[in-house]
């Protein structure tokens, strides 16, 4: 496949405006400034362009949300927070492509008539906010943001905000308390950002990758684009593959590929030609896949359809010589780390299942700890505020459904 | 207080944003370079200077994870042990880092070098394991390259 | 119109509000632990979980509004067992210790447990420890039994709006503290302690030492410490206050309270309390009978009304006393010792300022709706910081603004630091100029409004006059957001009134409410300073604001009181201090009032009340004015009396007795003693009797009874009716030529912590704030080179103090402020006065300070 979003991204200077304007860029951007804002929406909705932060959700249709808001102003704001572990697809287009991003942010906000933009940027990524930085300066200069965009009197102005380590922080509503200097805890929904979002405006949440998609929807049209990958959800997608695969990395794939092609055609198989235990297809958010279920097409669609979700696309490798209670236990120290501490289940609950974990993990097991385990994740599952907390649960009932007898192992041999 | 530069440098931040308390995560990213940490002095400046309650300044600080409240060493090592680090062997780093560097997770080397956190994952899986020191990112580490990398920092 | 299905029942709604809101509604329960009726929802504890038909997942009825047509079931075995389980985490850092801690018994948590909770636990693994904190002298925190529901956070940022607790890290490891992690920096409003559901913050006024279920009883009574008149609720055992608390559906405060009125009881039970009379002999006060004592106050003031007539004759009566103390007192002047000579000292503020007023705008400008500052669009604030004088009111200036009211300040206003769109600083002590320059420009945009013409005529006056403008910041968008606002409120202080020209800025504020069509708002200090001038003490005004001075009126009373009525108006405060030093006053009856602390130039006023030939205190404590008396009485005093006050809105409230007390009698009933004793029988056996007569003599209380006013929501005008006429002319005032060009000016500060005499007595309020300090900006700090807790002596013309500094980045001008609550370390002491001749206020004066470091 034709690469869209990381195209041209392995010369050395990829991130400079003349590299990316001579390969072509901000061609959407002119051919964007010639439609009506309304058109732009179109465009996106025929493409069938779905969020790639993890709920997939339709772009063009939130769009029109947050259009038909009539308050004003209205924000756009691009989450690059990528914390879930195991996913660093944003991360090049950031780094190697960040015009791409800008411009596809410029005609965002032209469609959706918002002046103001902010990049929401994981603090673990100093180096991505130098290149943004830069380039949002060069992109100024060359009249492609400001006061008057390439001459045509449109406004759109970006800031690069940097968060300060918060996995919470990417879900959409923490990162607009977290955009308003605030402690990352999530909001009531209702109402949605596309409604009250920063500072009580319609504000616009979209992926870094999302919106990176946009120049060539408008480059090629809706229509087209809509055929690329597969039918249900169309379009490029970057798996971020990692583990114990012999090739990780950022794979540009059509949507659709099935997970079995990833690990083995394009991230060159399990390393050192050992045998592959699990999966996390999408994330540590995303419930895990045993070898033998791994021909599955990742896309929205169909990985439900598979047992677990495409989430970030970020695919992590588990070969035989993995111990899944030591993945299960750092997973959950993990997500205890990472909870904001607003809800019961998952600040209690989080922290209950990281200890016998531990226990476990060291030796330390006692009889009924699995029961306790899955009752408590139980417990977790389904009553928390925000997703993070049913991840957790998540994790554990996923280990215990599919590898149950390694943690009686340890606990036998306590 | 601030200097004059710093705080010039907080007035344009905040110009960026509707309401003067989104400049609070960036002022207190500024804070904890002018102090070395937030300690309750550098907090006591950023509320002064934002106009913001001391309590809140703090709170929303004590909440994300690349806020400093100790001093720290000179440098300070941030190793990634998140899910896909580990299965590359991080763990392990982090105990090499301990002890031949004689500084132990959340804590600072004796001779105040450096000092060391275990992160959660730092986006660098597909060149696990990985590791930022100060601002600087390295990857698919292993135990001589973290001995030569690390005696870049004196 | 929305109709769902809740348990079966089947509910009706005009307005979409939560599931939990309309469960409540139908009258059935949903357990909460961190939604709070005050606070937005928060959905943190997931206790709420409801079943909701179509829905997926369970829901959080807090947090869901309802729908048409949904179907809501809130108690099933699959909800309790999620309670359950959520109980369980709750419980499992939790220390079980509720045979030690103090909430046991009203904790939300353990009733919760009690209902659904697991019985047995399952956490075996270490729990959270965290030390019991002590560091703050109010309120202890226990982080252990923290179940991290935020009310208390939110309370503080969203309601109190004082933002001084916060939680501190994140997930498992998040705690509530102060910034400082030990003492609170707060208002101490104890709103937090309010709201927690489990004992995780208590305190230590009463820490250990009474258990719920031990209360002899509440009672609901209103707070004894200012103007707005909070209602709260004394909680009693072996009749003392074991402690105060606030309840969200009662009175105009709706569950919030101020430091003093949570945290000040103790004052009542003070050993310093009067106990017996004292009567003067051989120079030296000695513990005398009641009957001794009562017959001497009658007879000396019976010898020098004979003697020299009843106006030699003087009352100050007290704002902090009851409606029916207060109408006795008046009574008894005009009736038993023939004279009009009753004051008070809120002429130095309050009095003067609600007179002026209402003689150029009408009665009852200033009754408005505490509760209607939250609808305004601008609120303008003048003279003195409502958040610290009367701050349940500053608490709705907080709302209007967070809902988006512009807020101007002019002058210093700490409490509204940061719920202020701008503010003016005028040039010290000219207030005045600024007010008449904004009038002068308010009157070019809008012109004369014609239905005055008093105030029409002196407003145009004014304007041909001119006045010279101060070149304040940000007086034209000052000036231009008030003439841009349809809903305009003006909350005015006592500071403006003063000034030897109070008049001039009572002026420029009434041709601005009048041209803005404002609300007016008029702070007060004292709990019942507007009560004491509807009972009549005022010496040109009888009961209900009807002047002396219509013969009409008089006869009335005259015909109900049963005797003559002396016609004319009788000396204000300062006069009558006057008449005491140059001896046109012989005799004087103060009740519940300390005159020599109270007032500047205190010991200008000792001299001249010792010159007097008698003069006769009644009183709670033993105060500087007490000391220099010949007889001293002592009253019974809030909680252990009945009586109503008046708020400054004009809301009549009962302030109920709740404990017996053996000593003290109600000041009313030590009058009515006295007036016997003098010939004049006054023969009421209750309180409610005198209330009854005042509900037949006085049109403002027409009818009323404690029946009725034990409903609440009793305003006044009662059943109104105008009482008397408005001014024909603005009275002149003399003009104020003076150079302000000292470095320093020293102003009495009005702090949120204390309020006279009663705070000083109450240990709580007395640790939150022990010493006074010399209050000073950092301009001040700067150009005098001081640094925080720097030791000074300050020097007036009159006398100096030493004191430590505290720099206050709120004091944005050269004043420096220190409290007048500590009992020989006041700050009016330090200045002299002048008398204002229009109000007949105390202008303060001589307040030009040097400060030297030592
Ligand atoms: C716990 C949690 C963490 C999330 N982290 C991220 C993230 O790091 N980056 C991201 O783009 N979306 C993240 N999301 C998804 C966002 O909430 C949101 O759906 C997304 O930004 C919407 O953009 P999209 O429509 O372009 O996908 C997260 C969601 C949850 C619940
Ligand atoms: S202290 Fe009390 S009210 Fe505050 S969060 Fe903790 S439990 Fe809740
Ligand atoms: S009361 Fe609804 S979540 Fe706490």
């Amino acid at each position: 496949m034709e690469k869209i979003l990381l195209k041209n991204t392995d010369t050395g200077n990829s991130a400079d405006i003349n590299e990316y304007v001579k390969a072509g860029g901000y061609r959407g951007l002119s051919k964007a400034l010639g439609l009506q804002p309304g058109d732009i929406v179109d465009e996106v909705k025929k493409s069938g362009l779905r969020g790639r932060g993890g709920a997939g959700f339709p772009t063009g249709m939130k769009w029109s949300f947050a259009i038909a808001d009539p308050k004003s102003p209205k924000y756009l704001v691009c989450n690059a927070d990528e914390g879930e572990p195991g996913t660093f697809k944003d991360r090049p287009i950031l780094e190697k492509n960040p015009h791409l991003l800008i411009e596809g942010m410029v005609i965002s906000a032209y469609a959706l008539g918002s002046e103001r933009g902010y990049i929401y940027l994981r603090g673990e990524y100093p180096r991505a906010k130098e290149i943004l930085d830069r380039a949002i300066d060069e992109a100024r200069e060359k009249n492609f943001l400001g006061d008057n965009i390439t001459g045509k009197g449109i406004k759109f102005d970006l800031t690069v905000y940097q968060g300060a380590g918060a996995y919470i922080c990417g879900e959409e509503t923490t990162l607009l308390e977290s955009l308003e200097g605030k402690r990352g805890l999530p909001r009531n929904r209702p109402p949605f950002p596309v409604n009250t979002g920063a500072w009580g405006k319609p504000t616009i949440v979209n992926n870094v990758e999302t919106l990176s998609n946009v120049p060539s929807i408008i480059e090629r049209g809706g229509e087209a684009y809509s055929k690329i990958g597969s039918k249900f959800c169309p379009g490029p997608k970057l798996f971020s593959v990692s583990g114990r695969v012999e090739k990780p990395g950022v794979y540009e794939l059509p949507m659709g590929t099935s997970l079995r092609d990833i690990i083995y055609a394009h991230a060159g198989g399990i390393k050192g030609g050992k045998k592959l235990k699990a999966v996390f297809p999408g994330g540590v958010s995303t419930p895990l896949l045993t070898a033998d279920s791994i021909d599955c097409a990742m896309d929205f669609v169909s990985m439900p359809k598979a047992g677990s979700m495409l989430g970030s696309g970020a695919v992590i490798v588990m070969d035989e010589s993995v111990c899944m209670v030591r993945v299960a236990y750092r997973t959950l120290k993990f997500f205890e780390h990472e909870s904001c501490g607003k809800c019961v289940p998952c600040r209690e609950g989080t922290e209950w299942l990281r200890k016998i974990l531990e226990r476990v993990e060291g030796g330390r097991g006692r009889n009924g700890d699995i029961e306790l385990l899955s009752d408590v994740a139980e417990n977790i599952s389904g009553k928390t505020f925000c997703p993070l907390g049913d991840a957790a649960a998540g994790v554990v009932a996923g280990m215990l459904k599919n590898f149950r007898n390694e943690f009686e192992e340890h606990i036998k041999n306590a | 207080m601030f200097n004059d530069t710093v705080l010039k440098e907080i007035d344009d931040i905040r110009a960026r944003y509707p309401e003067r308390r989104s400049a609070l995560l960036p002022s207190l990213y500024i804070a904890q370079k002018e102090f070395g940490h937030l300690s309750s002095e550098a907090l006591l400046c950023v509320a002064k200077t934002l106009n913001l309650p001391e309590a809140d300044v703090r709170g929303a600080a004590s909440f994300y994870s690349m806020y400093r409240h100790k001093p720290l060493g000179r440098h300070l090592i941030q190793l990634c042990t998140n899910v896909s680090c580990m299965l590359l062997g991080s763990e392990k780093l982090a105990d090499f880092i301990s002890e031949k560097f004689r500084v132990e997770p959340g804590g600072t080397s004796a001779d105040g070098r450096f000092s060391f956190v275990i992160m959660e994952c730092i986006g660098a899986c597909g060149t696990a394991p990985a590791m930022l020191v100060d601002t600087d990112f390295y990857d698919n580490l292993s135990e001589e390259g973290i001995v030569e990398i690390l005696e870049k920092y004196k | 119109m929305i109709t769902l299905t809740i348990n079966e029942k089947e509910i009706t709604l005009d307005k979409p509000v939560t599931v939990l809101e309309a469960a409540r509604r139908a009258g059935i329960k949903v357990p909460t632990l961190c939604h709070h009726e005050a606070l937005k929802p928060y959905g943190g504890c997931r206790l709420c979980v409801v079943e909701v038909e179509k829905m997926p997942r369970l829901q959080t009825a807090c947090t869901l509004t309802v729908a048409d047509g949904m179907v809501v079931t809130t108690e099933s075995e699959a909800i309790s067992k999620v309670r359950r389980g959520i109980l369980e985490f709750l419980l499992i850092n939790h220390p079980l210790d509720c045979p030690y801690c103090d909430k046991a018994g009203e904790c939300e948590l353990q009733d919760m447990v009690d209902k659904y909770g697991p019985t047995v636990g399952r956490f075996g693994e270490e729990k959270r420890k965290v030390p019991e904190s002590h560091k703050d002298h109010i309120l202890a925190r226990n982080m252990e039994r923290c179940i991290v529901c935020t009310r208390c956070v939110r309370m503080c940022g969203e309601v109190q709006g004082a933002s001084a607790i916060s939680i501190i890290g994140r997930g498992n490891r998040s705690r509530m503290e102060p910034f400082s992690s030990a003492a609170f920096d707060c208002e101490y409003c104890g709103n937090c302690l309010t709201v927690c559901p489990v004992g995780a913050i208590l305190s230590r006024l009463y820490i250990h030492s009474f258990r719920p279920w031990q209360l002899d009883k509440e009672v609901e009574t209103v707070c004894p410490y200012c103007g707005v008149g909070c209602s709260l609720v004394v909680q009693v055992r072996d009749d003392s206050i074991k402690r105060v608390v606030p309840r969200f559906d009662l009175g105009l405060n709706r569950g919030l309270l101020c430091s003093r009125g949570r945290f000040g009881y103790e004052y009542i039970s003070s050993p310093e309390r009067l106990k017996t009379p004292l009567v003067r002999k051989n120079g030296r006060l000695e513990e005398s009978t009641w009957s001794e004592a009562l017959s001497l106050v009658a007879e000396k003031l019976g010898q020098i009304k004979s003697r020299d007539g009843g106006t030699a004759i003087a009352g100050i009566s007290s704002p902090r006393c009851c409606n029916e103390d207060n109408y006795v007192f008046q009574k008894f002047m005009r009736m038993t010792c023939g004279t009009n000579n009753i004051d008070t000292v809120s002429r130095t503020g309050f009095a003067s300022a609600q007179k002026y007023f209402e003689d150029l705008l009408g009665q009852g400008i200033t009754a408005n709706m505490i509760d209607g500052l939250k609808n305004s669009d601008v609120i303008l604030v003048l003279g003195g910081d409502p958040a610290a004088i009367n701050p349940v009111l500053g608490l709705s200036i907080r709302e209007a603004f967070r809902r988006g009211a512009k807020v101007l300040v002019v002058g210093n206003a700490k409490g509204l630091e940061r719920y202020k769109t701008l503010q003016v600083m005028p040039e010290v002590f000219r207030e005045a100029d600024v007010l008449e320059s904004l009038l002068i420009e308010i009157y070019g945009a809008r012109g004369i409004r014609g239905e005055k013409p008093a105030l029409d005529s002196g407003i145009r006056e004014l304007s041909e006059r001119g006045c010279e403008r101060t070149g304040e910041r940000d007086f034209d968008e000052l000036r231009m957001t008030l003439l841009e606002s349809v809903s305009i409120s003006i909350v005015f202080g006592p500071d403006l009134v003063q000034r030897a020209d109070g008049h001039r800025s009572l002026f420029a504020v009434s041709g601005l409410t009048y041209l803005l069509e404002a609300r007016l708002y008029l702070l007060s200090e004292k709990p019942n300073e507007q009560g004491v001038i509807d009972a009549g003490c005022a010496p040109d005004m009888l009961p209900g604001g009807r002047p002396l001075s219509v013969q009409e009126f008089r006869r009335k009373f005259e015909q109900s009181w049963n005797g003559a009525i002396p016609s004319d108006d009788g000396m204000t405060l300062f006069e009558m201090i006057e008449g005491a030093a140059n001896g046109k006053i012989k005799g004087m009856y103060i009740m519940g009032e300390n005159p020599v602390f109270n007032l500047p130039n205190g010991s200008y006023i000792k001299e001249a009340l010792k010159a007097l030939d008698f003069l006769a205190v009644q009183d709670i404590f033993l105060t500087d004015t007490a000391e220099i008396a010949d007889v001293v009485l002592p009253a019974k005093g809030w909680t252990e009396k009945t009586g109503t006050v008046t708020n400054l809105e004009r809301r009549v409230q009962l302030q109920k007795k709740a404990v017996e007390t053996m000593f003290g009698m109600e000041d009313w009933r030590i009058i009515s003693e006295v007036s016997g004793r003098m010939g004049y029988e006054m023969n009421y056996k209750e309180a409610a009797d005198v209330m009854e007569e005042m509900a037949k003599v006085s049109p403002l209380y027409r009818d009323l009874t404690y029946h009725e006013i034990g409903k609440g929501d009793c305003l006044w005008p009662y059943h109104g009716e105008p009482l008397r006429g408005e001014m024909k002319t603005v009275p002149e005032g003399a003009a104020m030529e003076r150079d302000y060009t000292e470095d320093f000016y020293l102003s009495v500060e009005r702090p949120l912590f204390h309020s006279g005499t009663l705070s000083g007595k109450s240990p709580a309020l007395m640790k939150i704030y022990p010493e006074p300090a010399l209050r000073i900006g950092t301009g001040t700090a700067e150009k005098g080179g001081l640094k925080d807790g720097d030791k000074v002596q300050f020097s007036t013309r009159t006398g100096s103090r030493e004191a430590f500094v505290s720099i206050d980045d709120a004091i944005r001008d050269n004043r420096v402020y220190f409290s007048n609550n500590f009992r020989g370390r006041g700050a009016l002491d330090l200045m002299t006065y002048n008398i204002d001749k229009v109000t007949k206020a105390a202008g303060i004066e001589g307040c030009e300070v040097k400060i030297k470091k030592l």
